[in-house]
C-alpha cells in the first residue's frame, strides 16, 4: 500500500507540473500563545480605548497605506519586504484545537490526525534534499501539543536543537557537547568498537550493519559541516547584535545560517505570547525583540540575496480578543481570538508590501478577503514546488488529501494568488 | 516449519526443553533480561540480576516469571499498553483532560492488578455510562474526535476483532449514544438514549449472527453478548495473538490489528491451540503469559528470522533505563492545565499515562502518541538520530557524570573489577567476561583515568552498544 501510494504522488507530480517552484526553505516564526494582532500588525488606533488598550500609537510604515503598531518601528521601515494577511480565521479558540489547525491547516474534523506542514515539507523533500542535517529542524523546541509527524509518523518530526543560541556557546542536543572534546569522543567510540568485536550476545548481523552505518553518519555529523552551520561564533559581534542578544534574536540568526546550509523548514519557536495577564506590560517587553529579530533576519536575507528563495512567515496558534478585558482578574488582558487574527510573510515567491483582508473597525469581524489555514499553507506548498491538491499515503486509509480542508466551503477560501508572483 | 506446534503435547509441558533442532535455549541471562524487559519494562536491579543468575535452582525461570507477573512494574507496564489503544491523552485528538485521564488510568491499574477476565474488561468498558470523571471507563466513549455511531464502531471492531468493519450494520448498536456536558470544568456525561426507535428490528453482523435491537434496551448490550461470546473465537484470538505480539514482538497474525482472509496467521495451528487456551482459563490475561513465557518458543534464542523478534527498547522503557543507570530522570511536562506542570524528579515515563506529557528525549525514542488504536504506531525501529542522542548528548554526559548511582558504585566496589561487574550487571544483566575488565582496564591505564571517570566511559560504551540497545 505504502509503496503504491508513493507511486501515486509521483504521478501527481509528473502530471501536474503547472506551477513551478520558487522557494527553497521556509522559517516559521512562530508565536506559541497567540500573540495580540491589535498590537502588532492590525492596529487600530482610531478605535476607542477598550480596542487600542495602552498603545493607542502606530508606525506609519515606508509603503502608504500599510501601518504597524506602535512597538515595531524597525519592521516598519521595511514593510516594502513583506506582506501582511489581516484576515486569518478558523474560529478555535482552544490552544490545542487552534495550533492543530495553523500547523496542519486542517479544519475537516475527521479522525485522521495530520502532520504539520514541516514535517509534510520533510516527507515530500527525503529524496530530494541530500544535505546532512536533518530537513525539519526546530530552534530551541518544538511544540508538542499534538504529534507534529501525524499520520506519516515520528520519522518527519523535527529535529529540536535544545540549547540557548543567546548564550555564548550554543549547545546543539547531538552535535555540540561541552563536556567532550572531540579527541576523548574518538576514543571512546574506538573503545566502544573493541567491546563490540568482543561480544557474544548478539546474534543479529543486520543490526550491526545498521548500527555501524548510523554510527559513522553521526561521525561525520558531529565533525563535519553541521558542526559550522550552527556555529554562530563565526558571526561577527555586528551581525550578532543586529538581531538582538536574545533567545529570539540568536535563534533567528541560526535559522539564516541553516537556510544557507540548504535545510528546507526551520522552526524559530518563542514563547509567552499567551499575554491573558499583564498584557500591555508584556508587549512592551517582548515587541522590541521581535521587531529588532524579525526586521534584521528579512534584512538580512535580502541583502545576501536570500530571500527570493526562503518563506519567512510569522505568527502563533490564533490571535487575541481586540477588546481588552479591563476587569479583574485580567486586569487589562487579551483572551483567546481565532475568528480574525494577522501574519506575516515575505520571500520565497510572496509579493511584498501588499495587505490581504480586512478587519473591521473594532478589529472583531473580518470584512474583506477571509484567510483559513489551508490557504496558507497550501500557497506555502505551491511556492516549495508541492501540489496542494496532492496527497499523502497513511498507513490504513490508503491516499489522503495533503490538505482535506482546501477547496471547502467554511474551512477554505483559495489559494493567496493575491500575493504571490506568477 | 521452525516454531510450529504439531500436537497439543509440546505445549502443554512447556517447561521441559523439547531440543529441536533448529532452536537452542537462550542463556539464563539473556532470559533474565528479556523477561524482565518484556513484562514489566524495566531491566533488573543489579542485585536481583547477581542473586538470578548465581541460583542453582531448577525452576528458576518459572518463578522468575511467577514473580515478575505478581509485581506492580507488570501491572503499571500492562496500564501502559492500554493506555496506547484506547488513546489516552489529555489533549488533542482524545481531548479527556488530566482529570479524565487519571481517572482512566487509576481503572485500568485496578483492573490490571486484579488480573479481571479479558471479556468481563471489555463488558465494562463497552457498557459503560455516566461522567467523565466518575465512571472512568467512559473515557472510552469520550476519546473520540467524531462521535458517529459508524466510527465507534469502527474503533471497536479494530481493538476488539483485529479490524475496522465498514460494511454492516454494526454501529447501529452504538446509535443511542449521546454526550452532555455539565456545569464542571470538562465534564460530560455519556448516556444511553433509549426513547430512540429501532430503525431495523435486527443488525446483521455475519452470516451466521444477528444481534436483536429492542425498543427501549440498551442495544450495546446485546452486542457486547454477542461479542464476549465463547462462540466468537475471533474476541479470543485477536487479544490472544496480542498478547504473543506483546511478548514476542511479532504476532502469528502481523500486523496485530490487521485480521483477515488477507493475513493469514503465519502458524494456525499455534493459533488455535493458544486461543483454545485462552478461552479454556476463562479470558485469564495473567495465565496466558504465564503459558507463553514458560514455552520452548519463548526460551530459545533470538536471531535472524526467529520466533522471538529482537528489538530496539521501546521509548518509555529506554528512557526509564537511561535514568535508572545513571540515578537522574528525565523532565517531565505538561501543558495543560495552565499553569504548565513540571513532574517531579524520579517520574518513570513508563507511568506518565499521558500522551500530552513527554519530553525530548521521549519523543525523539518514538513514544507513542495515542492518536490511533493500531499497534503498529509504535516503531521500534533505531533511527541515526536516537543514536545521536546516545552518542553525543550533553545532557545524557552531564547525567553520566554526575550520576550519583556511579558514584556510589564506585565508592563501594573501590577497584576495576568491581565497578565493571555492578555496571554491566545493571545495564546489560549479566556477569562481565574477563576480556572486557582487561579491555576496560587497558583503557584506564592508557587514558589515565580515575575509576569514576572509567566508570563514566564503561556505561557510554553499553548504552551506545548493540547488546544494550535492542531485547535480544
Amino acid at each position: 500500500m505504502k509503496r503504491l501510494c508513493t507511486l501515486l504522488i509521483i504521478i501527481s507530480f509528473l502530471t501536474s507540473g503547472t506551477f513551478a517552484q520558487q522557494a527553497k526553505s521556509v522559517i516559521l516564526i512562530y508565536l506559541d500563545g497567540g500573540p495580540s494582532q491589535t498590537d502588532t500588525f492590525d492596529p487600530k488606533p482610531d478605535a476607542t480605548r477598550d480596542i487600542y488598550g495602552n498603545l493607542k500609537g502606530f508606525c506609519q510604515t515606508n509603503v502608504p497605506d500599510i501601518i504597524l503598531g506602535e512597538k515595531l518601528p524597525l519592521l516598519a521601515k521595511i514593510a516594502d519586504k513583506y506582506s501582511l494577511i489581516r484576515s486569518m480565521t478558523h474560529g478555535a479558540n482552544g490552544h490545542e484545537t487552534g495550533h492543530y489547525a495553523m500547523i496542519t491547516g486542517d479544519l475537516s474534523g475527521g479522525s485522521v490526525v495530520y502532520p504539520s506542514y514541516g514535517a509534510v515539507i520533510s516527507y515530500i523533500k527525503k529524496d530530494s534534499y541530500k544535505g546532512i542535517l536533518p530537513p525539519y529542524i526546530s530552534l530551541t523546541a518544538a511544540n508538542n501539543r499534538f504529534n507534529e509527524g501525524g499520520f506519516l509518523g515520528n520519522a518527519y518530526k523535527s529535529f529540536d536543537t535544545g540549547g540557548a543560541p543567546e548564550k555564548g556557546f550554543f549547545e546543539v542536543e547531538g552535535i555540540i557537547n561541552r563536556f567532550v572534546k572531540p579527541d576523548d569522543f574518538k576514543k571512546r567510540t574506538q573503545l566502544l568498537k573493541d567491546f563490540e568485536l568482543q561480544n557474544k550476545v548478539t546474534k543479529t548481523p543486520e543490526y550491526t550493519l545498521l548500527v555501524d552505518s548510523f554510527r559513522r553518519v553521526n561521525t561525520e555529523f558531529i565533525f563535519g559541516e553541521s558542526r559550522r552551520a550552527f556555529d554562530l561564533s563565526s558571526e561577527s559581534k555586528e551581525v550578532r547584535e543586529r538581531y538582538g542578544m536574545h533567545r529570539l534574536g540568536q535563534s533567528c540568526l541560526a535559522a539564516r545560517k541553516l537556510v544557507e546550509a540548504g535545510v528546507p523548514f526551520i522552526n524559530v519557536r518563542t514563547t509567552g505570547w499567551d499575554t491573558h495577564k499583564k498584557h500591555f506590560q508584556r508587549m512592551n517587553e517582548m515587541l522590541p525583540e521581535l521587531d529588532q529579530a524579525l526586521s534584521a533576519l528579512l534584512a538580512d536575507l535580502d541583502e545576501k540575496g536570500l530571500l527570493e528563495s526562503t518563506i519567512v512567515v510569522c505568527g502563533g496558534e490564533f490571535g487575541r480578543t481586540p477588546r481588552v478585558l479591563w476587569e479583574a482578574p485580567w486586569n487589562g488582558g487579551r483572551a483567546h481570538f481565532g475568528k480574525a487574527f494577522s501574519y506575516l510573510v515575505a520571500g520565497g515567491g510572496f509579493i511584498p508590501g501588499k495587505v490581504l483582508g480586512k478587519t473591521d473597525k473594532t478589529g472583531e469581524e473580518i470584512i474583506e478577503r477571509k484567510v483559513y489555514p489551508a490557504d496558507l499553507i497550501g500557497t506555502i506548498y505551491q511556492l516549495m514546488g508541492i501540489d496542494p491538491k496532492g496527497t499523502l499515503p497513511h498507513i490504513s486509509e490508503g491516499a489522503l488529501p495533503i490538505l482535506p480542508s482546501l477547496g471547502k466551503q467554511g474551512q477554505s477560501n483559495g489559494l493567496l494568488y493575491e500575493i504571490i508572483k506568477k | 516449519m521452525m516454531g510450529q506446534v504439531t500436537n497439543s503435547e509440546d505445549f502443554s509441558n512447556p517447561i521441559r526443553f523439547q531440543g529441536k533442532e533448529t532452536e537452542s535455549r537462550c542463556s539464563d541471562a539473556v532470559f533474565l533480561r528479556r523477561t524482565y524487559l518484556v513484562m514489566t519494562g524495566q531491566l533488573p536491579a543489579a542485585g536481583q540480576a547477581q542473586v538470578f543468575l548465581e541460583s542453582k535452582k531448577a525452576d528458576k525461570r518459572s518463578l522468575l516469571i511467577d514473580e515478575l507477573l505478581e509485581s506492580e512494574a507488570y501491572v503499571k507496564y500492562m496500564v501502559m499498553r492500554w493506555g496506547d489503544i484506547l488513546r489516552i491523552k489529555s489533549e488533542f485528538p482524545s481531548n479527556l483532560w488530566p482529570n479524565g485521564v487519571q481517572a482512566y488510568n487509576r481503572w485500568l491499574y485496578e483492573k490490571i492488578s486484579s488480573n479481571t477476565p479479558y471479556d468481563v474488561f471489555v463488558r465494562e468498558l463497552l457498557l459503560s455510562q455516566g461522567s467523565n470523571y466518575r465512571s472512568p471507563a467512559v473515557n472510552f466513549y469520550r476519546a473520540f474526535l467524531k462521535r458517529t455511531p459508524e466510527n465507534i464502531y469502527q474503533n471497536t471492531t479494530l481493538l476488539f476483532l483485529g479490524n475496522r468493519k465498514f460494511n454492516d450494520q454494526g454501529y447501529l448498536c452504538f446509535s443511542q449514544i449521546k454526550y452532555k456536558t455539565s456545569k464542571e470544568w470538562k465534564e460530560e456525561i455519556i448516556y444511553i438514549d433509549n426513547q430512540l426507535k429501532p430503525v431495523v428490528k435486527s443488525v446483521k453482523i455475519n452470516k451466521n449472527s444477528a444481534i436483536p435491537l429492542t425498543a427501549g434496551e440498551d442495544w450495546r448490550k446485546a452486542y457486547t453478548d454477542w461479542l464476549t461470546d465463547k462462540q466468537n473465537r475471533r474476541f479470543a484470538a485477536v487479544m490472544a495473538n496480542r498478547m504473543w505480539f506483546w511478548v514476542f514482538g511479532k504476532g502469528i497474525v502481523q500486523e496485530p490489528d490487521d485480521w483477515g482472509a488477507h493475513n493469514p496467521p503465519s502458524d494456525p495451528a499455534l493459533m488455535n491451540l493458544l486461543t483454545d487456551r485462552f478461552i479454556d482459563s476463562g479470558y485469564d490475561m495473567k495465565s496466558f503469559f504465564k503459558l507463553i513465557l514458560n514455552s520452548d518458543l519463548y526460551q530459545s534464542e533470538s536471531y535472524t528470522g526467529s520466533l522471538f523478534a529482537s528489538r530496539r527498547m521501546p521509548a518509555e522503557v529506554l528512557v526509564d533505563a537511561l535514568a535508572d543507570m545513571t540515578g537522574i530522570s528525565d523532565e517531565y511536562r505538561s501543558r495543560v492545565p495552565e499553569p504548565f506542570t513540571i513532574y517531579p524528579q524520579g517520574t518513570r515515563a513508563v507511568d506518565l499515562g499521558d500522551a500530552t506529557v513527554s519530553s525530548t528525549a521521549l519523543e525523539l525514542f518514538g513514544r507513542v502518541s495515542r492518536d490511533i488504536s493500531l499497534e503498529s504506531q509504535r516503531s521500534d525501529a533505531l533511527t541515526s538520530r536516537q543514536l545521536l542522542y546516545l552518542m553525543n548528548s550533553s545532557e545524557l554526559e552531564e547525567r553520566i557524570r554526575k550520576s550519583p548511582v556511579l558514584n556510589d558504585i564506585c565508592k563501594r566496589e573501590r577497584n576495576i573489577p568491581g565497578i565493571c561487574r555492578e555496571i554491566t550487571l545493571s545495564t546489560l544483566s549479566r556477569f562481565p567476561t574477563q576480556e572486557e575488565i582487561a579491555l576496560y582496564r587497558k583503557y584506564a591505564e592508557t587514558n589515565q583515568l580515575s575509576l569514576r571517570n572509567l566508570a563514566s566511559e564503561i556505561l557510554w560504551t553499553q548504552i551506545n552498544s548493540i547488546e544494550f540497545l535492542y531485547i535480544h
